[in-house]
């Protein structure tokens, strides 16, 4: 997969705001944020309202998939251009979920919501009114989804990588240090995982280093075995799709899952290995 | 205070502290250019290495809060137009430490 097939700059948005079958789609926790501004044209998804079940802790399902991009005016064959906050996490996690429902043409703005920002380039309030589709999505693709036995079963085999800050793989720290700090779980990772904290792979704004920066990271600082399989895991999944992103769609590295469930679920579990400290 | 079930997400000017600090070691501030406040732009929290650990939006006000661990941090702003800014402060549990940028 090359990076043109996945990845656009805010140059190439810029030319195509309007073109029929591109639509862009700002992804966020946060929609707040879209509400204050966003680029012309842009539709918006909500990370916990649109894209997770009100009740069980899963994905909507397909039914529920399709009525959403049916809603949001959104066909098959759309190009689809996913932006947002916090360096893209939200927007990577929307990519490897069109993904795992089969969305053939999708891309990621590189440096997303911050570098289009930080560029002052043109944001509106406007809403635009798209008609609705009849959108109709695959059945899940789990070879890019990981559970929770397919990391216990990874330990000591395949590639772990926790891309979460040092103070969270250390067990310092159990959430990102722009949250409050929570007790429900254990502190620590997965024994044999690898620490790539997932800003290493990103410039400070926003966007990813080249495929040649991220290829030394992994491979030869890390020491992640390119030979082997992958499960990369966060906190709840969206700072793993983001490397998930990196190592699958700009990298082509064949087999790598994102574990969505991630360190709220590894870190609750009964009887599971867990290690403490720095990364080596 | 517990945000299970919820996401990473970074909220604009972060989670606003509304009752002491409790056992957090809260960092935030605003960051204002000329005495106004800057809206846009982003705080960076980086560790006693120099690396990165978390980053907020800066809020309607230029502020900014984090939830860090005790010790010595880094803060840095990135504005549009080039602008950035860095200041050293240093967390510990249980204190709100105040922070004002000016860029």
């Amino acid at each position: 997969m090359s990076r043109s097939e996945v990845l656009v700059d805010a140059d190439w948005v810029q030319d195509h705001l309007g073109d029929p079958g591109v639509v862009l789609v700002e992804v966020d926790e946060d929609t707040t944020a879209y509400d204050k501004g966003h680029i012309k044209g842009a539709v918006k998804l909500d990370w916990r309202k649109d894209l997770q079940d009100p009740v069980r802790r899963d994905f909507v399902d397909k039914t529920g998939f399709e009525r959403l991009l049916s809603e949001r005016g959104i066909s098959n064959d759309d190009t689809v251009i996913l932006y947002g906050g916090n360096n893209n996490w939200f927007a990577a996690y929307a990519y490897w979920y069109l993904r795992i429902y089969g969305h053939g043409n999708v891309k990621l703005l590189d440096g997303g919501r911050k570098k289009w920002e930080l560029d002052s380039r043109d944001m509106v309030t406007d809403v635009p009114s798209r008609p609705a589709t009849f959108y109709r999505a695959e059945e899940q693709d789990r070879s890019i989804r990981a559970f929770r036995d397919d990391v216990i079963a990874a330990i000591g085999n395949l590639n772990l990588v926790d891309v979460r800050s040092p103070d969270e793989f250390a067990g310092r720290l159990l959430a990102p240090a722009h949250l409050p700090q929570e007790q429900a779980q254990r502190g620590g990772h997965v024994p044999t995982a690898k620490n790539v904290p997932w800003s290493k792979a990103a410039e400070e704004d926003g966007t990813f280093k080249s495929d040649q920066a991220l290829a030394e990271l992994y491979r030869d600082e890390a020491g992640l075995d390119f030979g082997k399989d992958t499960i990369a895991y966060c906190r709840i999944g969206e700072r793993s799709a983001h490397t998930w992103f990196v190592l699958h769609e700009l990298l082509g590295q064949p087999n790598v899952k994102n574990y969505d469930g991630s360190w709220t679920e590894y870190g609750s579990l009964v009887g599971v290995p867990i290690e403490l400290g720095d990364g080596k | 205070m517990s945000t299970s079930g919820s996401g990473c997400g970074a909220p604009a000017g972060g989670i606003k502290v509304t009752a002491g600090a409790g056992d957090q070691a809260v960092v935030q501030g605003h960051v204002t250019s000329s005495g106004t406040a800057v809206p846009s732009g982003y705080a960076r929290l980086l560790n006693a290495d120099g690396e990165f650990v978390a980053e907020v939006p800066l809020g309607e006000d230029g502020g900014f809060t984090f939830y860090a661990a005790p010790g010595d941090w880094t803060l840095r702003v990135l504005a549009p137009g080039g602008v950035r800014a860095e200041r050293a402060v240093s967390a510990s549990t249980g204190t709100i430490t105040e922070l004002e940028v000016t860029v």
